[in-house]
């Protein structure tokens, strides 16, 4: 049984993967942490960069907690591939971190937080930042 | 924690080298059509060679057409021997993958749209269409998003360009509404 | 000085409210576009052409400059927050330039590239102001012979000098002037290669041409081969620069400048070389050798430098000779003649307003783009975040809308379809573009060069080697005409003189020479690594290619 957690180097997917240390040490599970961009445009603020990987092996490794991490740019949209990987590993929670859209926002946009709550096969924990970060 | 890190060589050879050369004997073969077609159509010129002009208009495209098979020729040799041209690289281009016939010739079918309508549907419906079906195409899934996008642009440059600075595009069936 | 005179009234000219405000927009548009990948200055000066047709030649050839520059100083940013560069010429100011930006010191790269070619522009244009009257004045005294060898010497050059293949530069080369074949011969009306087809009387027009190949030719190759590749963009904050970095930052700008003038000028030359010859330079003469490969700011001031001196130069031969030396030289000049301008030696003459003004322009959109560009440059960088499909879809969106524009008639949107492919396939089997699009422009005027000499001459083909002395009535070699004529055979036969050279010469000259030829090769393979990360058990990778194009 493992828990997944989708991260971006955002507030919200910090909060995410701090969450996500601090349920995993408690149930003593292993973390997935995964990332992705469509690849889209040259420039993705989702994508995590080699720093930002390195914070969230720390704050993991503090956390006393195994993990691996799944990058990947395919094209695919961040909530297919996390749905895919919730799958794939019947994973036993799934760790999201969401902000706050207004409702134009949310149309025009779409939304992979909504669509990973609807598609995912196990619970969801979706964590909002935190005010400091 | 689990991550391996491995730096290869040289980009992968994009495919065997026999079907990429036969690909090249194609160009030859376009040289030499087009080669033809040249210096049919200079054979059929009258050169009237006068006091002004001593040369006629005969002389340049039949060097032209004739270029052109000498090209072809050489270029077919050049292939025999294994020579073969670089495909452009750049950095939206992946060339280690086979070539996406499917999205080009759908990007293809909707500029032939685009040729078609144009006149009729005038340019803010077809021209939109053109942008929203290229960007679906090339893979954007924001349906909704991208229909605004287009409408903007369709409408913004007809209102920018055609009547502002006076650049000739069509109305088409909007004629008077817009 | 007259020439003095002609500069202050062109500032007049450009100093114009219009011309000011279309300055700002080209140098807007082309920082913009520079930024983004896969898109260079010759296809957004192409695309936007046809936008100009209803402003005043002077404005709109003023826009299409400012676009021109403001393409580098785009190129440059990305090049240096991203390691890819958006300009082939950006490659070498990538080197240094990204390591600045990974070592914290993005600013200070970012400061010194805006800076030097802002020093680089201004001394570029002087030297323009101060060559164009004086080449313009030889170039008149040009006879017809003298003027066909020479342009015969531009499009040989073009063809036999850049790039790898030399075979497919000359079939690029013949399939241009079988597209400025097209239409009726100006001399004696009679149509050629129109098939019966009334639109095609006129000729192709060459923003077609030039919109087909380059936009569209690209944007289904790039269809065709979609890469995605998300690269890490270094954040930066306002660029500045510390007095030791402007300390050695100076002297890089102004060899750079020196180096890019020259290269910029002649035909072939273009700006790659120019860059890298500056780099190499720099490395050389650097008091702090240990920092070239981490980052050193001599190896982003040189090449910037030599970058936008080779632009300035580039209008030289463009403005008094009429000779494209680059791609976007090449669309500028189609679209003088799109304006119904002439250009060619005479051009300073009849339209010196312009010319003028155009000179002028190119001062005040270069410190437009250095006022802009040093705070503005983190905005800049948020423009790589707009997705592929939107920026190619774009493309064919404005290419569509400037090719109908043109006649107002769908069938330029045929002709576009045709170029379109046919920019694929030259894509596809490494055949060069830029011989093909001097070949449209300049071939029909090589051919009338050429009758009109061979006119002078009453048919005899010593008219091409020489012209009738007006006073003696003798006939007179013309010595310009045969220097050129040799210099189109030497670098026709260049490979095998150079093979001649190396079984002669000594072991070490001949390895120089090689060196020399060899060194771009070099950078290129620097640049051209996969990094392959694995994750233990997922079946994805990141692929990271850095290709300079």
């Amino acid at each position: 049984m493992t828990i997944v957690v989708g991260y971006t180097p955002t507030p919200a997917g910090r909060a995410a993967l701090v969450a996500a240390a601090g349920v995993a040490a408690e149930r003593n599970r292993p973390v997935i942490i995964v990332n992705s961009s469509r690849g889209d445009a040259l420039a993705d603020p989702g994508f995590a960069t080699p720093a930002d990987l390195d914070w969230a092996r720390s704050t993991l490794e503090e956390a006393g907690v195994e993990f691996s991490i799944r990058q990947s740019v395919r094209g695919r949209e961040a909530s297919e591939e996390v749905v895919t990987v919730l799958e794939e590993v019947d994973a036993e929670l799934c760790v999201i971190g969401i902000r706050h859209r207004t409702a134009v926002g949310k149309m025009l946009m779409g939304s992979n937080a909504h669509r990973i709550l609807m598609d995912a096969p196990c619970p969801v924990l979706a964590v909002k930042a935190v005010d400091h970060d | 924690m689990s991550e391996a890190v491995a730096a290869a060589g040289d980009q992968p050879a994009a495919r065997p080298a026999r079907t990429r050369n036969r690909a090249e004997y194609g160009v030859c073969v376009f040289l030499a059509l087009v080669g033809v077609v040249v210096l049919v159509d200079a054979l059929q010129l009258s050169n009237n060679r006068t006091g002004v002009d001593p040369l006629g208009p005969k002389p340049v495209p039949v060097f032209v057409g004739s270029l052109l098979m000498v090209l072809a020729v050489a270029l077919a040799v050049a292939v025999t021997r294994g020579s073969q041209g670089e495909a452009e690289a750049g950095e939206d281009i992946d060339l280690s993958q086979p070539v996406d016939i499917k999205t080009v010739l759908l990007l293809l079918g909707v500029f032939v749209a685009n040729i078609v309508l144009i006149d009729f549907l005038g340019w803010v419906i077809s021209g939109g269409l053109l942008f929203y079906g290229s960007a679906i195409v090339l893979g954007s899934r924001h349906f909704i998003r991208d229909l605004v996008i287009s409408a903007a642009l369709s409408l913004g440059t007809f209102y920018g360009f055609a009547i502002g600075l006076g650049v000739g595009l069509p109305a088409g069936i909007l004629q008077g509404i817009l | 000085m007259e020439s003095f005179q002609f500069l202050l009234n062109g500032f007049a000219t450009a100093a114009t409210p219009i011309n000011l405000l279309l300055s700002l927009i080209g140098v807007i548009i082309g920082t913009a576009v520079g930024v983004l990948p896969g898109i260079g200055p010759a296809m957004t000066v192409a695309l936007l052409l046809p936008i100009t047709y209803n402003l005043e030649p002077t404005g709109a050839i003023i826009m299409l400059a400012g676009i021109f520059y403001g393409g580098m100083y785009g190129g440059s940013t990305t090049s240096i927050l991203l390691n890819t560069p958006g300009e082939s010429s950006s490659v070498v100011t990538a080197i240094e330039g990204n390591l600045m930006a990974k070592g914290g010191r993005a600013a200070q790269a970012l400061a010194t590239a805006a800076v030097g070619s802002w020093v680089a522009g201004t001394i570029g244009t002087l030297l323009l102001a101060f060559f164009a009257p004086i080449v313009t004045r030889f170039a008149i005294s040009l006879g017809a012979p003298e003027y066909f060898a020479v342009m015969l010497l531009a499009f040989i050059a073009v063809t036999a000098v850049l790039g790898s293949s030399r075979l497919r530069g000359f079939i690029s080369l013949a399939l241009g002037l079988t597209v400025g074949l097209v239409g009726l011969d100006s001399v004696s009306g009679q149509a050629r290669l129109t098939f019966g087809i009334p639109q095609l009387g006129d000729g192709i027009d060459i923003v077609v041409v030039a919109v087909g190949i380059f936009a569209l030719g690209e944007a289904l190759w790039v269809a065709a081969h979609l890469r995605r590749q998300v690269a890490e963009v270094i954040p930066v904050g306002r660029p500045w620069m510390g007095k030791s970095d402007f300390k050695r930052s100076w002297k890089p700008w102004l060899r750079g400048t020196a180096l890019g003038f020259p290269f910029g000028a002649i035909p072939a030359g273009g700006a790659e070389i120019p860059t890298f010859l500056s780099y190499i330079t720099e490395k050389r003469l650097t008091k702090h050798p240990e920092e070239f490969g981490k980052g050193a700011i001599e190896g982003v001031a040189g090449p910037e430098a030599a970058n936008n001196a080779s632009a300035a130069g580039t209008m030289v031969p463009m403005l008094s000779l009429g000779l494209p030396t680059n791609a976007t030289a090449a669309v500028m000049l189609a679209a003088l003649v799109s304006y119904g301008i002439q250009p060619g030696p005479l051009l300073l003459q009849r339209e010196g307003e312009l010319v003028w003004g155009l000179i002028a322009s190119l001062f005040i959109g270069n410190t437009l783009l250095l006022i802009l560009n040093l705070p503005l440059a983190p905005m800049w960088a948020k423009l790589l975040r707009i997705p592929r499909p939107y920026l190619y879809a774009g493309i064919l969106f404005f290419a569509s809308m400037g090719a109908y524009a043109v006649n107002g008639s769908s069938f330029d949107l045929i002709l576009l379809l045709v170029f379109g492919l046919i920019g694929f396939g030259m894509r596809r089997f490494g055949l060069p573009v830029l011989p093909l699009i001097v070949a449209v422009i300049l071939g029909p005027r090589v051919e009338l060069q050429g009758r009109r000499a061979l006119q002078l001459s009453s048919g005899d083909v010593k008219g091409l080697f020489g012209s009738v002395d007006v006073a003696t009535g003798q006939f007179q070699l013309s010595a310009l005409a045969i220097v050129v004529y040799v210099i189109i055979v030497l670098i026709l036969l260049w490979p095998l003189i150079f093979k001649v050279i190396r079984k002669v010469l000594p072991a070490k000259a001949a390895a120089v020479i090689e060196e020399i030829s060899e060194e771009p090769a070099l950078a290129v393979a620097e640049h051209h690594h996969v990094e392959v990360t694995q994750t233990d058990e997922g079946p994805s990778r990141t692929e990271n290619t850095e290709t300079p194009k």
